[in-house]
């Protein structure tokens, strides 16, 4: 084994055999972490299973198309067979413009509208429901209809989904601010407990660097224990926010049924756990290293 | 070989602690520094185990000079030294085998060589029976001794003591200063920090005097 590895191994032991020794109080510090991480893991889960709703809620957005006033039925016949071949397009129905006045004029606040009128001043139109998910098949498939002769307009209808992702994207910075706040709170209880910890340790650093200790010899076992409150808070985070969210579900899926829809929040999945856990051990090694440059060698030289 | 060329140490909003010092310390030598309390005999420790840099002058240890070394090389000098601090500098929180584990694990051994080697210098001080006491439940002498197998264990060129029987009765004194004369007869470097006069006289090593951290030339002592 080189030296190096000698070095890490002989940190690494003793941050353990700390923590072992102070069981209790190690389990409450990474609590207390775990806590502030909880929180914006949740945010994230519950945005993420929202955009998931998003996603699949696209499939029943809807494409309008509006014809040219006054086209032959030849040019119609024509768009009709080219979205009867179109594998993105699901069904379609065409409603001609006489149709669309008749439901028009189905209310009699309407009617009063429509009785001025001289002539019909609908378009004939295409309602087409669509098989994909994929946004860019999507806005693909618009341009090419756009193109189409004798189609005037097309329309996607999507205002709501719009609305939903505005709602996201504040969800989404909302959670930002929640995981700026929260990592300074982690920050703070690390690099607390790191001082702490340096504090009860004081003779033996002080002895240690009279016999020989170099600064990183001294140093590298709170850098350690820092990242491992960050892990084991990471961990404790992941757990916290699995039990929140399996303890909605049931009411949340039970609320979907009503809705004769299928929806529940997700559980963390790989990514979130590594990133969670990535994330709280860099804070962690930041702060400890900070509490350590600060504290550590003010007395001896 | 150590050399102390007109050394001088001023601590800040105080007079001079060691005042142009020079002394020359051969290898394998056992020399004591006496004088009384607050002559300076503690700083010219520390400049010795480069604890502490000289205000000016120059400290030659093994001809590296300590004074001109980066901050980021003292920890490696210091471990060429073995110390026996005034007040033990004992953890407390540890049982006596991890006191002397210490200095092992600042040099990166551990395991069962360390083990070895740790019951070796608990055996020299006649602690090996103690090994999983607490220092707190030794007696004066017997901390005294733990002090010492944790400044040997690694093995040192140059072992330095304060004060090494400062506070023991005339029976553990001997015993320490017993101790110290057989790790120099193994080739060591022995250098002994005292108020006790008398004690190191008997000893018939070379001795240097200080007064008011001014440095009297060494006398053979009869």
């Amino acid at each position: 084994m080189s030296a190096w590895l000698i070095q890490q191994s002989q940190a690494l032991r003793l941050v353990l055999s700390r923590f072992r020794h102070n069981l209790l109080s190690t389990a409450f510090i990474s609590l207390a972490i775990a806590v502030s991480l909880a929180l914006p893991v949740i945010v994230y889960l519950i945005l993420d299973s929202f955009s998931g709703v998003t996603t699949t809620l696209k499939s029943e957005s809807n494409i309008n198309i509006f014809l040219e006033p006054n086209i032959d039925n030849t040019v119609r016949d024509s768009i009709h067979n080219i979205l009867a071949s179109h594998t993105t397009i699901e069904s379609f129905t065409f409603v001609p413009k006489e149709k669309a006045l008749e439901q028009l004029a189905q209310t009699t606040a309407n009617q009063n509208i429509l009785a001025g009128l001289d002539h019909n001043p609908l378009p004939d139109a295409f309602f087409i429901q669509l098989s994909t998910l994929d946004s860019q098949s999507i806005s693909a498939l618009t341009e090419q209809l756009r193109t189409i002769d004798g189609v005037a307009e097309v329309q996607i209808d999507n205002a709501w989904l719009k609305r939903l992702n505005y709602l996201l994207t504040i969800g989404k910075k909302a959670m930002f601010v929640l995981v700026i706040l929260l990592g300074f709170a982690v920050f703070a209880v690390i690099g607390n407990t790191i001082r702490m910890q340096i504090l009860t340790q004081q003779e033996e650093i002080e002895v240690s660097q009279l016999i020989g200790a170099t600064k990183s010899f001294i140093r590298r076992p709170f850098l350690y224990a820092g990242a491992a409150y960050g892990m084991i808070g990471g961990l404790f985070a992941l757990l916290i926010s699995s039990g929140v969210i399996l303890l909605f579900n049931q009411s949340i899926s039970a609320l979907a049924s009503e809705y004769q829809t299928k929806f529940s929040l997700h559980l963390p999945d790989f990514n979130v756990f590594l990133t969670t856990c990535l994330i709280a051990m860099i804070i962690g090694l930041l702060s400890a290293y900070l509490a350590v440059s600060k504290s550590l060698f003010k007395s001896i030289n | 070989m150590i050399v102390l060329d007109n050394v001088t140490k001023r601590y800040p909003s105080s007079q001079e602690a060691l005042s142009n010092a020079s002394l020359t310390i051969e290898q394998g030598e056992m020399v004591y520094v006496t004088g009384h309390s607050g002559a300076g005999k503690s700083t010219l420790l520390k400049m010795i185990a480069a604890i502490e840099r000289p205000t000016s002058g120059t400290v030659l240890i093994n001809n590296q000079n300590v004074s001109k070394l980066r901050p980021s090389a003292l920890p490696y000098i210091r471990r060429k030294f073995g110390l026996v601090f005034q007040d033990h500098k004992l953890l407390y929180d540890r049982n006596c085998y991890h006191n002397v584990a210490l200095p092992l694990s600042i040099n990166g051994i551990t395991g069962e060589d360390a083990g070895k080697r740790i019951r070796a210098a608990l055996d020299k001080v006649g602690l090996l029976n103690k090994e999983k006491a607490m220092p707190i439940t030794l007696s004066g002498g017997e901390q005294q001794r733990l002090a010492i197998a944790r400044a040997v264990v690694s093995r040192p060129a140059i072992l330095i003591a304060d004060e090494p029987t400062g506070n023991l009765d005339k029976n553990y004194a001997d015993d320490i200063l017993d101790l110290f004369n057989a790790f120099q007869q193994v080739g060591a470097t022995v250098i002994i920090a005292t108020h006790d006069a008398l004690g190191a006289a008997r000893k018939q090593h070379k001795i240097f005097h200080l007064d008011h951290g001014r440095l009297t030339q060494p006398e053979a002592s009869a």
